[in-house]
């Protein structure tokens, strides 16, 4: 059972509805009926030591579990009323809407054009060659990384720093004009420059997408979300405002994991 | 409550409370001590109690620098950092204390006919009550306690009782005998000091308070 605190309100302008989500590897459980709502007027920051569960849940959001053969959800997820996970469900479609952003940077081994106009082409938004560009330009704009790389865009990706790289997937995510973006540990592989340009992104891009990022920097979550939840041991335990969860939580597990007593 | 990982954490706290005591300890003996000395006219205890004022200002000093150094090496959270921030502005408090009984010391040697003051049988006891807050709040502080804290609060409208009582005395005594009026100002000041000590160790209760629950304490109380 989740505690959720009271300054929480169901919100009508939640973009995904997620209720009572288990996950199953094989027997084990690893998500214990968890719900959630995420919306664009707030980030959401998903917390917990290694092994909670929150990787695995966020990757529900957009169906990434189904490529691990053993896993099986259940519950519902709902994106603008319809159930994602309904068999009927276009996952490539899903994907478009929901992206995600990964730990490692994992451009692909072609241009910086490529890497943006790549999906756009695949899911037909853009007909003419004048269109791709307007997309690659204001991908990257948004992603803040348009200054660093536009009298180069035909250089290849993977030459870029880890840090543009980085930035370079998530223009890459939101040039498909996604609804949702997913964010696995985004920062922790970057530098501590790096790492406030992301935070900074985020920053930015929250308000126009409805952002989820999971995290082990409690100061990263403490600073980039507004919404934290805790997670221990696959389920979810404390739900709550950052500053609420960060000053005064009301779980003890929550607070021998956020003040290092965890374990 | 349980240990941190990181031990040398653990130590920074169990310091930052053995110094916030420490502190409490040396402004109660001179809230007592001063009022003594004023009782009985005893010069040197008065001068003794304003030199050691100096080491409750130094050890507020090494608070600071401790609390400072936790702030930016532990990036503390939630009831730690509660408790590094309160600990900042108790002993800010406290030193404010240790400043009210140094200024009750200078004035022993300003009084003359001590026996013909009545508030000079009245000063100890609030004397008393005012250095029993700052006990008790620190025995709260120390065994994280918001109930105790909360019961120091409740005690300082004894205090303020005691002023008023005292107040009014004085300035009777004035009015009959104004051949001692500048003995009488003096000890206003006196009941004034342990007045603002009274409020002092409130404001140290309610961070108490903040420290152990993250609230403050109800406004009924304050």
């Amino acid at each position: 059972m989740t505690r959720i605190h009271d300054s929480i309100k169901d919100d009508a302008t939640a973009k995904m509805k997620a209720r009572d989500v288990s996950v199953y590897y094989g027997a084990k459980k690893a998500i214990d009926e968890v719900s959630i709502d995420i919306s664009p007027d707030y980030v959401t920051a998903f917390i917990g030591p290694s092994g909670c569960g929150k990787s695995t849940y966020l990757r529900c959001f957009n169906r990434m579990n189904d490529t691990i053969p053993v896993a099986r959800v259940t519950g519902t997820i709902e994106l603008e009323g319809e159930n994602i996970l309904d068999d009927t469900m276009d996952v490539v479609q899903l994907r478009a809407r929901v992206g995600m952003v990964f730990q490692k940077p994992n451009p692909f081994p072609k241009s910086i054009y490529e890497n943006i106009a790549y999906g756009p082409k695949i899911h037909g938004l853009a007909e003419k060659k004048a269109d791709l560009d307007a997309i690659v330009e204001k991908s990257l704009t948004r992603a803040g990384l348009w200054d660093e790389v536009k009298d180069r865009l035909d250089d290849s990706g993977t030459a870029l720093s880890g840090g543009q790289q980085q930035r370079l997937c998530i223009a890459r995510a939101i040039a498909v004009d996604p609804e949702v973006i997913l964010m696995d540990e985004p920062a922790s592989a970057l530098d501590p420059i790096a790492t406030a340009k992301i935070e900074e992104l985020i920053d930015e891009l929250s308000g126009r997408y409805a952002i989820v990022i999971v995290t082990h920097s409690m100061q990263q979550a403490a600073r980039v979300s507004q919404r934290t939840a805790f997670f221990h041991l696959g389920k979810m335990v404390e739900y709550g405002p950052t500053s609420d969860i960060f000053q005064n939580p009301i779980e003890e597990r929550t607070r021998d994991y956020i003040t290092g007593r965890y374990g | 409550m349980a240990d941190h990982t990181v031990k040398a954490f653990d130590e920074d706290i169990t310091r930052l409370r053995g110094l916030i005591a420490e502190m409490g300890g040396l402004a109660e003996v001179a809230i007592a001590e001063a009022l003594d000395a004023m009782v009985r006219g005893d010069e040197e205890l008065g001068d003794s109690v304003v030199a050691r004022d100096k080491k409750i200002d130094a050890l507020e000093t090494e608070v600071d620098k401790l609390a400072v150094r936790i702030i930016a090496l532990r990036a503390p959270m939630a009831d730690d950092l509660r408790e590094v921030i309160a600990a900042l502005k108790i002993a800010g408090v406290i030193e404010r204390i240790g400043d009210y009984s140094k200024n009750i010391a200078k004035r022993v040697g300003m009084i003359e006919g001590r026996d013909r003051f009545e508030p000079l049988t009245l000063l100890p006891a609030m004397g008393e009550l005012a250095s029993e807050m700052v006990h008790d709040v620190l025995t709260a502080y120390a065994a994280r306690d918001p109930s105790l804290a909360r019961e120091v609060i409740s005690t300082d409208a004894k205090v303020d009782a005691f002023y008023n009582s005292i107040f009014r005395n004085l300035v009777s005594h004035m009015v009959e005998n104004p051949a001692t009026i500048s003995s009488a100002a003096q000890l206003l000041f006196v009941a004034r000091n342990l007045e603002r000590i009274g409020d002092h160790a409130t404001n140290v209760a309610e961070m108490v308070h903040f420290a152990a629950t993250g609230t403050y304490p109800p406004e009924e109380d304050r």
